[in-house]
């Protein structure tokens, strides 16, 4: 094995599923399924591919708030209409990302995009908490709506497939979005046969989520669609093959080196600011959006 | 001793003094209990011999009446007392029901417990009577909010006193224990999101 590989950790398969809400039925990968440490990620939610009945009222989840870090839903199948209370609201459909930075404070709902509800239909999600460093805690909330046209695209050779680079940078191409932290976000969607090679720092806490398909890591490591493929932090080239058509969710950032305190929806540094935060919430500080 | 009453124990030394073999005496008589999600605990009707101590998770107690609309008396979370009273100390059938918010962990003390625990530990009457008393005053101020207060003052309130119940519960629940309609708990909180952001 070549000294620069950076060799898979572990291969997981997804922890029992729970609902969040009526509309999303997700397996925790991290932190309540498996103790990782991928730090600035803070969370990944997985809705494996399901299929819900129509219904006229949509599913989803009522009006919650967030402090202290961001959301990122990355759509596969179905769609998803957002509400916030900064006046932020867009739908989410398959190939398309959210970004919602809630930094000091937001309220949100995310319900089923009515069209998709009336009709019923697989639906496949990623939802990631990324934490922000603490400089940045309280910073003014931000959206940022990221629509698959927006994703800067690599093709890889011989008709193997694209990267989509939603934040960070692969092979000199930059992601769209905007990050507090060095950190990148692709969409691997590879053809049967299709490869591709990563290269990330070696102390960036990294991972795969499989969503469609199989690959082979670094000639040695299989993993099939609904697993997480956790790597260590020796090394820095990840090589994958794609065994069938395949989508990969590729996570990889430098590490927030700071205490965590978390309650629920905030997600701070320290007992006092999890307090601070919960009394702002009742006392209606972080703004007011209507069920 | 069972574990899993250490911070009963905790809880005790906090108000009393009770020494560790002190309190390993009276543990005898004392028993943790799970409740899952949703599950009833007292119906209405029953009559219950057993107050709980909340270690973990979140109790409720509640009256439904003839219109089928239900009344939040009390919300129990971690280290909150709820008992029934007409059971435990009147031999009486329950008004209310009882029954788990989320899954929850208690201590379950017997309605005796009180008097056989002070055999071994005198001053566990003391903490007996200031816990009457809290009670007491506690329903004394609550009967005062419900008669008198506005519904903004009861939110204003119940925050006070369960800071972290607005992340737990829904609205609904909040509304009945504060005994208005969900639009109208609605409207407290965004007529104080709107204070905020004026200021």
């Amino acid at each position: 094995m070549e000294a620069n590989v950076k060799r898979v950790a572990s291969v997981l398969i997804a922890p029992a599923p729970h609902m969040v809400g009526d509309g999303f039925r997700v397996h925790n990968f991290f932190p309540s399924g498996y103790k990782l440490k991928m730090s600035p990620f803070f969370l990944l939610d997985y809705n494996s591919k399901i299929n819900f009945s129509a219904r006229k009222k949509p599913r989803g989840v009522g009006v919650h708030p967030h402090r202290g870090f961001e959301t990122i839903t990355i759509a596969y199948h179905g769609a998803v209409a957002h509400h916030d209370s900064a006046g932020n609201s867009g739908i989410i459909h398959p190939g398309d990302v959210q970004w919602m930075t809630a930094a000091s404070g937001i309220l949100h709902k995310e319900y089923h995009e009515e069209a998709f509800s009336v009709k019923g239909g697989d639906f496949q999600m990623v939802q990631l908490w990324i934490n922000l460093p603490a400089r940045h805690k309280m910073s003014p909330p931000k959206y940022q709506d990221i629509k698959q046209a927006n994703i800067q695209k690599h093709y890889l050779q011989n008709n193997g497939g694209v990267i989509e680079v939603i934040a960070g940078e692969y092979q000199d191409l930059k992601g769209f979005a905007s990050t507090f932290s060095p950190l990148h976000l692709f969409n691997a969607r590879l053809n049967k046969g299709g490869k591709a090679v990563f290269t990330f720092p070696s102390n960036f806490n990294t991972g795969f989520v499989i969503i469609e398909g199989g690959i082979r890591i670094n000639d040695e490591e299989v993993a099939g669609v609904d697993q997480f493929v956790h790597f260590s932090n020796e090394g820095s080239e990840i090589k994958i093959e794609a065994l069938e058509n395949s989508i990969i969710l590729v996570l990889s950032g430098e590490p927030i080196n700071e205490p965590i305190a978390q309650y629920g929806p905030f997600l701070m540094n320290n007992s006092e600011e999890i307090q601070q935060a919960i009394s702002d919430y009742n006392q209606g500080k972080f703004g007011y959006l209507e069920e | 001793m069972d574990a899993l009453l250490e911070p009963f124990k905790i809880y005790l030394q906090h108000k009393v003094s009770i020494t560790d073999e002190q309190f390993y005496l009276i543990s005898d008589h004392l028993k943790v209990k799970s409740f899952e999600k949703n599950e009833m605990i007292i119906m209405k009707g029953d009559i219950s011999s057993r107050g709980y101590f909340v270690l973990s998770g979140l109790l409720r107690s509640y009256s439904i009446d003839n219109k089928g609309k239900t009344h939040i008396i009390q919300f129990a979370p971690e280290q909150w007392w709820l008992s029934e009273r007409n059971g435990m100390l009147f031999n009486e059938p329950s008004d209310f029901f009882i029954d788990a918010i989320e899954a929850t962990k208690v201590v379950i003390v017997h309605k005796d417990f009180m008097n056989e625990a002070a055999i071994h530990v005198p001053c566990i009457n003391d903490l007996n009577n200031n816990m009457l008393n809290n009670s007491i005053r506690f329903m004394q101020k609550r009967i005062n909010m419900l008669l008198s207060a506005t519904a903004e003052e009861r939110y204003l309130n119940f925050i006070t006193l369960y800071p972290n119940l607005t992340l737990r519960v829904p609205q609904w629940m909040i509304a009945s224990y504060l005994g208005i309609t969900p639009e109208s708990l609605s409207r407290v909180r965004k007529d104080l999101a709107h204070k905020q952001f004026r200021t």
